[in-house]
């Protein structure tokens, strides 16, 4: 049967403007729906931290919903919300992203209060306190009172040195974040939240000149500042000697965690390294699904996958929960030796046009809706330069050849390149578990 | 625009990587539930030292009404409805085939069944046995996923248009040749009993179910988990688990629901024909019961060591088909619902007792409950307890018209991005089948909601929420809240939790 659409690699059209100031402006028309997505980039993330200043960033973050020189605390989410949007921010090891989707008729009030938030700061002493227990609180609800949460921060400290830029979690600790102080607000305010350190974009049910006419009223007057400079990263070659670490803790089953030092994002090499990942670790088709959890039924589940970082390198993962009495060395040699298999082989041409479909499937849908289209139009053109990539990544992904996967598997995933991170439930969860059944 | 209250969900998409584990900034706010603020301070005087231009904030124009999209509907030559959602630009394609049943239906001693049916549907059919199956699927880029709920189950698929006619039929084998053999049957089983223990070492899932557990009536199905518990699960067998497949997976009980960019609608309802329009076999007759109200109380479940406690406190509400509920909505968007909530303003932003406190209601096809919930540091439990049930408590503070008015803007506008997708559609779509609800629900409901005034919200939320008899759980270390909850004035039981 022919297919019934063939509309799928039509572009979205990309305009790119530059401020005065240095913001880079990308507009997006798409009248599907009367919405409009607002979504900025700015090029500050956890790498950025200071020492002893970790989670900085994304305390910062909280910070800037608590007013500026013409917001009140608060009134940037009661005013957003009441004229129907959705809104949030999110901070990451490489930016920081602020958002709202909503009615169009509210795109004026959305870049007034970004604009607002960029020129000025209003933070009290009380409301930075506050935050910072919110952002206190968030850490124990998403990572310490979670069984197996602190796997991430583990991870990390094993794969890059305590002062790399990727050294330490975004949500940072404890301790540093008690220590943090009012001054840092301002100062990291004045150094980071610029113009010229941000993208705009606009993207929904616009013309390309009201667009760039509504941006000019309200982010044009801001001023012309320098770009900071970024971090130096220079790439950092694999890992050796097989660093490992071992988590003792209340959990309801042992894990085994590999983790690695991969290619930046924006190369053909870790495209191609994340179609191995695809292929190792993702679905019920991928090798160490079938082998670990259908075939010997040692794994509750098994996966593989990257994690895209700009500075020099990526992560890389590949993992196991094993099911009870599933000794824990055991499933580790076992991940080795499927990767091992597959550094030998390289992957079947099914397997490659699987994943292919997979990514096509995957990208697509991450551009389905003006939210998300808009947040990869500011990630490509903050981390990479050019929001148009969003346009060509599903032809940039279908030219990479079994032989790219291969050699990137076995550049970037050789097990001796590995660390290790084994997770066993403690003696006493055991003996309960056992008494139980 | 509804909470969903399922144990799955439409199949994830690929490992992203960047996006997956950031630290969100906020807690999302639920639609459908949500809530406002006091009409608190105004901005503060323009320091001299501003000499920008756009310092006057500029007006919005009241979002307008977006209606729900309405699907061409259909019937095959067997008489299975199907619903055709033409969405352009949606490249991906959303199928769900939506089952018609009731979980109450389960036998006492297999409840868990129908789950276990949908998880081991996609291990392999008669015609593509084992792994192969999975790989057809995905060779075409699909994602296929099941998900239970008490009056329902989605078999729901995501493909891109391109690759729709060849991932099609397969989407029918899952339903109409189903595999599950005694060796994947047995396999799901042992996963489903790590789920389980997955669940109970989790906090915030430890409290929803023992909520539910609560508030719901002891007899009803609804109260207990969809995908069952160890001692049901542990007895499923192959054999048990076809022999029920037979009775739910049937042609009658049966509705297709397509949604995005279909083209030429008529060459997809052509393949929907050929896939499902010669399938046979007894209709069932499905009732869906009413379940009735748990008991007020409180219990604390011990997880000594936690640093936090998960808190639920609420009770029985009512369903969509209640007269109330759009001003329940409305309510529920006041007090709980949005960044600027009531009980989110005072326990988050005032406080910093928590990174989110929210109220949601959850209609059920018929009854429901509602529920104040959030994660709390332990030494502020008891006052967060205190707060949130002087806050819960509207009579001395009514909604005023301000909080009424966000609420209706808030819900108009958020609902043609809301509804934008083909798997938002598919999904509201299916969800209002599985309800009982109209085609045109959305718009109905929208529509209700503009009329309520603060007197109407005050007064239905009045109706139902309780703060004398309120179904209270709190998941944490017993030895530091039992203390804190007796002194919010609560009367706890402590449980230890089962590991």
């Amino acid at each position: 049967m022919p297919p019934l659409s063939s509309l799928t690699t039509r572009p979205y059209p990309v305009t790119q403007h530059r401020l005065d100031n240095g913001l880079h402006v990308v507009i997006s028309p798409d009248s599907a729906t009367p919405t409009v997505a607002v979504n900025l980039w700015y090029d500050v993330g956890s790498r950025h931290e200071e020492p002893g200043r970790t989670g900085f960033a994304h305390l910062f973050e909280h910070l800037m919903f608590q007013g500026s020189a013409n917001v009140a605390s608060g009134e940037h989410f009661k005013l957003l919300q009441a004229a129907g949007a959705s809104l949030n921010a999110t901070t990451w090891f490489d930016r920081t992203n602020y958002f709202e989707a909503l009615p169009t008729g509210g795109l004026e009030l959305a870049l007034w209060l970004e604009a607002d938030r960029m020129a000025s700061l209003a933070v009290t002493a009380e409301n930075f306190a506050t935050q910072r227990e919110v952002v206190k609180e968030e850490k124990r609800q998403r990572y310490d009172n979670v069984p197996y949460g602190d796997v991430t921060e583990r991870l990390v400290a094993l794969t890059f040195p305590s002062d790399h830029p990727y050294g330490h979690t975004t949500i940072g600790s404890m301790a540093d974040l008690d220590a943090a102080e009012l001054s840092d607000v301002q100062t990291f305010f004045d150094r980071h939240y610029r113009a010229s350190n941000a993208v705009l974009s606009v993207v929904g049910d616009i013309t390309v000149d009201t667009a760039l006419a509504a941006v000019e009223k309200y982010f044009g007057d801001l001023p012309a500042l320098p770009k900071p400079p970024r971090p130096e990263a220079p790439p950092l070659p694999a890992l050796t000697g097989v660093p490992r670490a071992e988590a003792t803790a209340d959990v309801p089953s042992d894990a085994v965690h590999f983790s690695y030092r991969t290619p930046a994002r924006g190369t053909a090499e870790f495209d191609a390294f994340d179609l191995a990942t695809t292929i190792l670790g993702h679905g019920h088709t991928s090798r160490l699904h079938r082998r670990l959890v259908r075939r010997d039924e040692l794994a509750e589940s098994a996966g593989a996958s990257s994690m895209a970082l700009i500075g020099g390198n990526s992560f890389g993962f590949a993992s196991a929960r094993c099911r009870a009495g599933a000794d824990p060395a055991r499933v580790e040699s076992i991940l080795v030796a499927e990767i091992e298999q597959f550094i030998a082989d390289g992957p079947t041409d099914e397997e490659l046009q699987r994943a292919k479909a997979t990514f096509e499937r995957w990208w697509l849908q991450s551009l389905s809706r003006i939210d998300s289209r808009a947040d990869q139009f500011s990630g490509y053109a903050l981390l990479e330069g050019d929001p148009e990539l969003v346009n060509h990544r599903i032809a940039a992904v279908n030219r990479i050849d079994a032989a790219a996967v291969q050699q990137a598997a076995a550049a970037h995933l050789a097990p001796d390149q590995r660390a290790v991170l084994t997770y066993r439930r403690s003696a006493d969860t055991a003996a309960n578990q056992e008494n139980q059944s | 625009m509804t909470p969903r209250n399922h144990e799955g969900g439409r199949p994830p998409s690929n490992p992203d990587t960047n996006a997956q584990n950031q630290e969100g900034g906020r807690p999302p706010s639920t639609p459908d539930t949500n809530a406002q603020n006091q009409e608190g301070g105004r901005p503060p005087s323009t320091p001299d030292t501003n000499e920008r231009a756009s310092r006057v904030r500029p007006e919005v124009a009241a979002p307008t009404p977006w209606p729900f999209p309405r699907p061409e509907r259909h019937q095959l030559s067997n008489g299975i409805t199907v619903l055709l959602y033409d969405l352009p630009g949606q490249h991906v394609i959303s199928t769900s085939l939506v089952l018609d049943h009731s979980l109450a239906a389960e036998p006492g001693p297999y409840e868990g069944i129908t789950a276990m049916v949908a998880r081991t549907l996609t291990e392999g059919t008669t015609a593509h046995p084992g792994e192969r199956f999975a790989e057809l699927l995905e060779n075409q880029g699909a994602a296929i996923g099941a998900d239970v709920d008490q009056s329902g189950t989605q078999v729901m698929m995501d493909v891109p248009a391109t690759r729709l006619a060849a991932a099609m039929p397969l989407l029918a084998e899952v339903v109409r040749l189903p595999g599950l053999t005694d060796s994947d049957v047995r396999r799901q089983v042992d996963l489903r009993l790590a789920d389980l223990a997955q669940l109970r070492a989790n906090s915030a899932a430890t409290a929803g179910i023992e909520y539910r557990r609560r508030v719901v009536d002891t007899a009803a199905r609804a109260g207990r988990p969809a995908g069952g518990e160890d001692a049901q699960v542990s007895t499923l067998t192959g054999a048990l688990v076809r022999d029920w497949a037979s009775k739910l997976l049937v042609p009658a009980a049966t509705t297709v629901v397509v949604g995005g960019d279909l083209g030429d609608a008529s060459a997809v309802l052509d393949l929907v024909e050929s896939c499902f329009g010669d399938w046979n076999g007894p209709a069932p007759s499905v009732v869906h019961p009413t379940p009735g109200a748990g008991l007020p109380g409180c219990t604390i479940i011990d997880r000594p060591g936690s640093v936090q406690a998960d808190l639920r406190l609420g009770g029985w509400a009512v369903d969509r088909f209640d007269t109330r509920w759009p001003a329940l909505r409305v309510a529920s968007y006041a007090i709980g619902g949005s960044f600027n909530s009531r009980i989110n303003t005072v326990l988050r932003e005032e406080k910093g007792y928590t990174y989110g406190a929210r109220v949601a209601f959850t209609p059920l096809r018929s009854g429901g409950w509602w529920a104040a919930q959030g994660s709390f540091r332990t030494e502020v439990v008891g006052d967060a307890i205190a707060t949130a049930r002087d806050l819960l408590d509207v009579t001395v503070a009514p909604f005023t018209a301000d909080e009424v008015r966000d609420a209706q803007q808030y819900f108009t506008g958020a609902s043609p991005l809301q509804y934008a997708t083909a798997d938002g559609v598919v999904d509201q779509a299916a969800l209002q089948l599985m309800m009982g609800l109209p085609d045109d629900y959305l718009d109905q409901s929208l529509a209700q909601v503009l009329s309520v005034t603060p007197q109407l919200a005050t007064e239905a939320y009045a109706t139902i929420v309780d703060t004398e008899q309120l179904t209270c759980v709190v998941v944490g270390d017993a030895e530091a809240l039992e203390p804190q909850v007796r002194a919010a004035g609560l009367e706890p039981t402590v449980v230890p939790i089962e590991s």
